[in-house]
């Protein structure tokens, strides 16, 4: 494969881990809340997706409703758990966090929902074109990728910047006892932020579901551990950082399994750059001390 | 306008405030003085509604606040310039501003900013540098330029003298001064009394927790007791 290739796959990769990985950097950064529900939140996204898919045939409509359903799901994890337990140690909602994941998942796997299989999850690339051109190919699939993922983000990046609520938000991520005391009203900013940020792991749930045309209980396993990997290299709680350091594992991962691939599976590589890099950079590419 | 009644406070065994009553009245600055540690944060904070007190209570325009979040307090007519300003380090001198007005209408808030440029011109030469990079005093006029933002009928002052140099607690000071010329009424909670006592109406004084003194600046300035611990002499 050219390098332009396994650049352009290593793009659609970290699309996917941007999605995953923003929303956890933003409950990071305002709760200082280790989210690993995060993950059973991006299979609800998949399962849900794959549902209204199969029913409705509109693959748009059921993107857009598994975010809706994802971004709800976030907000009744934060008002049913966290919202409790914020003044507590931070030990306390981590554990609760490992609990709901694990709760999720195997409530998942009962047969009134998705059972122990695999479902399939035909939408193709939506109807999206193939993209060639003489240095790399893009398969419907990874066009739709893409596609979706940059919209999103813009999306977001509109809603934090350009609103006050997304000033509000940035506030209450600095401090949030000023940002109270300015008349942000936490309650509702956080619940945005969970909205936000487990709408956009529902579509990545979505996405990874049709781009691997299947959809299972525990396909958030590996994906909850790579996130973390993301938002620690990219320093907690910064949402730059987070989307530098997608960028960033997805191309190394991408390389070094082209070229070392035969020595160690990819999931051992991302955790080895992780590893090197935090010899380093202890705070991440964009953290705090 | 603000009553605070009997107000006892506690952090785990430790009580901070014992049986505070003070008050505020409609149009007046009033200070409370105390040394490190005698509370006067607490009594802020507890105001503020970031602390819950054990018992008493807080009234604000003859309504009890004490069931009410900080950011509903704000709604009030509440503002804090909290001990060290506490400005949104991450965010730009006017970000920092915009999020003051927080609860305002767009155009209350172009022309709130316009005034606290003219109070605090270097803010505007600096309105787009990222707080942080300001220095102390900067820092310090953001904070009061950022509380005033909220336009509060009552503005909350927490140690703005500490660490400025004296030429700046001076100008900071005189627009506390200009500020009641605008209606604004003022607690200011300082260890530097010789500074607050010229721009209050009246103090209290905060030691280990109680309220050990009371009276009008002309009173307090005339008591020995006062001139020996807080005014030197």
């Amino acid at each position: 494969m050219s390098w332009m290739q396994n650049l352009s796959n290593a793009m659609v990769l970290a699309a996917i881990y941007i999605l995953m990985a923003s929303g956890l950097t933003m409950v990071y950064g305002v709760l200082k809340v280790l989210h690993i529900a995060h993950a059973a939140v991006y299979t609800v996204g998949a399962f849900a997706g794959v549902l209204i898919y199969t029913w409705v045939g509109n693959f748009w409509l059921a993107l857009f409703l598994a975010m809706v359903i994802s971004g709800l799901l976030g907000i009744v994890i934060y008002r049913g758990t966290y919202f409790y337990m914020l003044d507590s140690p931070r030990t306390v909602p981590l554990i609760a966090s490992i609990g709901l994941y694990v709760m999720i998942t195997d409530l998942l796997q009962k047969d009134f929902l998705m059972g122990p299989y695999q479902r399939a999850f035909p939408a193709q690339g939506a109807g999206l074109p193939r993209i060639e051109t003489r240095f790399f190919t893009l398969t419907p699939k990874q066009v739709l990728i893409l596609l979706v993922a940059v919209a999103l983000m813009a999306l977001l990046y509109v809603v934090l910047t350009k609103t006050r609520i997304g000033l509000g938000w940035r506030g209450a991520a600095q401090d949030r006892e000023m940002a109270a005391s300015v008349g942000v009203n936490l309650n509702r900013v956080i619940s945005l932020n969970f909205f936000l940020g487990s709408a956009l792991a529902g579509a990545a749930g979505v996405l990874v579901g049709v781009y691997n045309n299947s959809v299972f209980a525990t396909m958030g396993d590996v994906v909850s551990y790579k996130a973390f990997i993301i938002i620690v290299l990219g320093g907690m709680g910064s949402l730059p950082g987070a989307v530098l350091a997608s960028i960033i594992l997805a191309v190394a991962e991408n390389f070094l399994v082209a070229t070392v691939g035969y020595v160690l599976p990819r999931d051992a590589i991302a955790f080895l750059v992780l590893i090197v890099f935090l010899m380093y950079r202890p705070h991440g590419l964009l953290g705090k001390e | 306008m603000l009553e605070v009644q009997q107000l006892n406070v506690a952090y785990g065994h430790i009580q901070a405030l014992f049986d505070v009553s003070l008050s505020v009245n409609e149009q007046e600055a009033v200070a409370v003085l105390g040394a490190n540690g005698a509370g006067k944060s607490t009594l802020i904070k507890s105001i503020m509604g970031w602390v819950q007190p054990a018992s008493g209570d807080i009234r604000f325009e003859g309504e009890s606040i004490l069931h009410l979040q900080p950011w509903e307090r704000v709604r009030r007519g509440l503002a804090l310039t909290p001990e060290g300003g506490r400005v949104f380090p991450d965010l730009s001198v006017e970000d920092n501003l915009r999020l003051g007005g927080y609860l305002q209408p767009e155009e209350a808030i172009r022309e709130d900013m316009a005034t606290v440029f003219e109070l605090f011109p270097v803010l505007e030469e600096r309105r787009k540098q990222i707080a942080k990079t300001l220095s102390g005093g900067e820092r310090q006029m953001l904070a009061i330029g950022r509380a005033l933002m909220a336009r509060p009928k009552l503005l909350l002052i927490d140690e703005v003298s500490m660490g400025l140099m004296p030429i700046l607690v001076k100008r900071v000071f005189s627009v506390f001064s200009e500020l009641r010329r605008r209606g604004v009424s003022i607690l200011l909670v300082e260890q530097n009394a010789f500074e607050s006592l010229k721009v209050v109406d009246r103090a209290y004084v905060l030691e280990n927790g109680r309220i050990v003194l009371s009276g009008t600046t002309e009173e307090l300035q005339a008591d020995p007791r006062v001139r020996a611990a807080y005014l030197g002499g």
